[in-house]
């Protein structure tokens, strides 16, 4: 498990899906490739912490996402405000062919930023990592209740948010 | 709107995949990091320093700053207190007999002696002649 090696086939496994979540909690692409090189350097140094973990993914996912809040305080400290930066237009999505696709894909975008962080974060293990409710609780250190909701709440806003472009694609 | 069908459509959505680029140079810093260091003059306490400080190095130096204006105040200001202390010796113990003097005066003034005068030695009472008569008796 420590040996060099290691590094490069976490990697591998993780990078993508920790990328896209970082992208859509940091909102920027810049901080994102900061915040996964710091787990990379984390983990390069401390590589018992990964040792004998069961769900590497969902350690890693816990292990970004506390790196996400220290971004958001220390966006904080420097006066930057976050919700401008979610707000800010970054590509979360691959790029599509399909213009019905490419206006979802934008508005989701667009949707996401809106939405509070946590509920972002909830929102994105769900539908795009595939986690059950328990498995977010164990991520981000909360209760599967606390979960549910917030991605009830994060989906209802979602909903409302694209329901005019939504009805007219389908 | 289906809700089902909504969240459905959702997860369809490809997310952006990462930079092919980023793999060397993410995988690079982290080996370097991993990589014991190479011994310089005392490192350690460098980052050590650094690890305390970073949060915010501004507040710490300005509350360094003002660490040093308040004892560079204290020290200027020490030197005329023990001038004053010093000076303030002799008058204190003129202070202190001029107050035991007022003290006496007003004892005197008030009328009670007994904390004046030095007391008298008692004069000799004439014996009871009514104990002798009862030993006697």
């Amino acid at each position: 498990m420590s040996s060099p090696d290691f590094l490069a086939r976490l990697y591998d496994d993780h990078a993508e899906a920790l990328f896209a979540f970082l992208l859509n909690l940091a909102r920027d692409e810049v901080d994102a490739k900061d915040l996964l090189q710091d787990l990379f350097v984390k983990l390069a140094k401390q590589p018992a912490l990964i040792e004998g973990v069961r769900d590497e993914r969902a350690f890693l996912v816990r292990l970004v996402h506390n790196l996400a809040i220290d971004l958001m305080r220390r966006r904080r400290t420097r006066e930057k405000n976050y919700e401008r930066l979610a707000g800010e237009t970054v590509s979360l999505f691959a790029p599509s062919t399909d213009p019905d696709e490419r206006a979802l894909r934008a508005a989701l975008t667009e949707a996401l930023g809106e939405l509070p962080f946590e509920q972002r974060a909830v929102v994105h293990l769900k539908l795009w990592e595939g986690l059950t409710f328990e498995a977010i609780a164990d991520a981000l250190d909360l209760s599967p209740n606390t979960a549910a909701s917030r991605y009830r709440y994060g989906i209802d806003k979602l909903r409302e948010r694209l329901r005019p472009l939504y009805d007219e694609i389908t | 709107m289906n809700t089902g069908d909504f969240e459905k459509r959702l997860e369809r959505q490809d997310m952006r995949p990462i930079p092919r680029e980023w793999r060397e140079e993410i995988l690079n810093a982290a080996r370097r990091a991993g990589d014991p260091q190479p011994s310089t003059i005392n490192p350690q306490p460098t980052s050590w320093w650094r690890e305390l400080l970073w949060p915010s190095p501004q507040a710490w130096a300005g509350l360094a700053v003002a660490w040093v204006l308040i004892l560079g105040l204290n020290a200027a200001t020490r030197e005329p207190v023990q001038v004053v202390t010093a000076q303030s010796t002799a008058p204190a113990r003129e202070v202190l007999m001029a107050l035991k003097e007022r003290r006496r005066l007003l004892a005197e003034l008030a009328g009670s002696p007994t904390q004046v005068e030095p007391q008298k030695p008692l004069a000799p009472r004439p014996r009871s002649e009514l104990s002798q008569r009862t030993v006697a008796g």
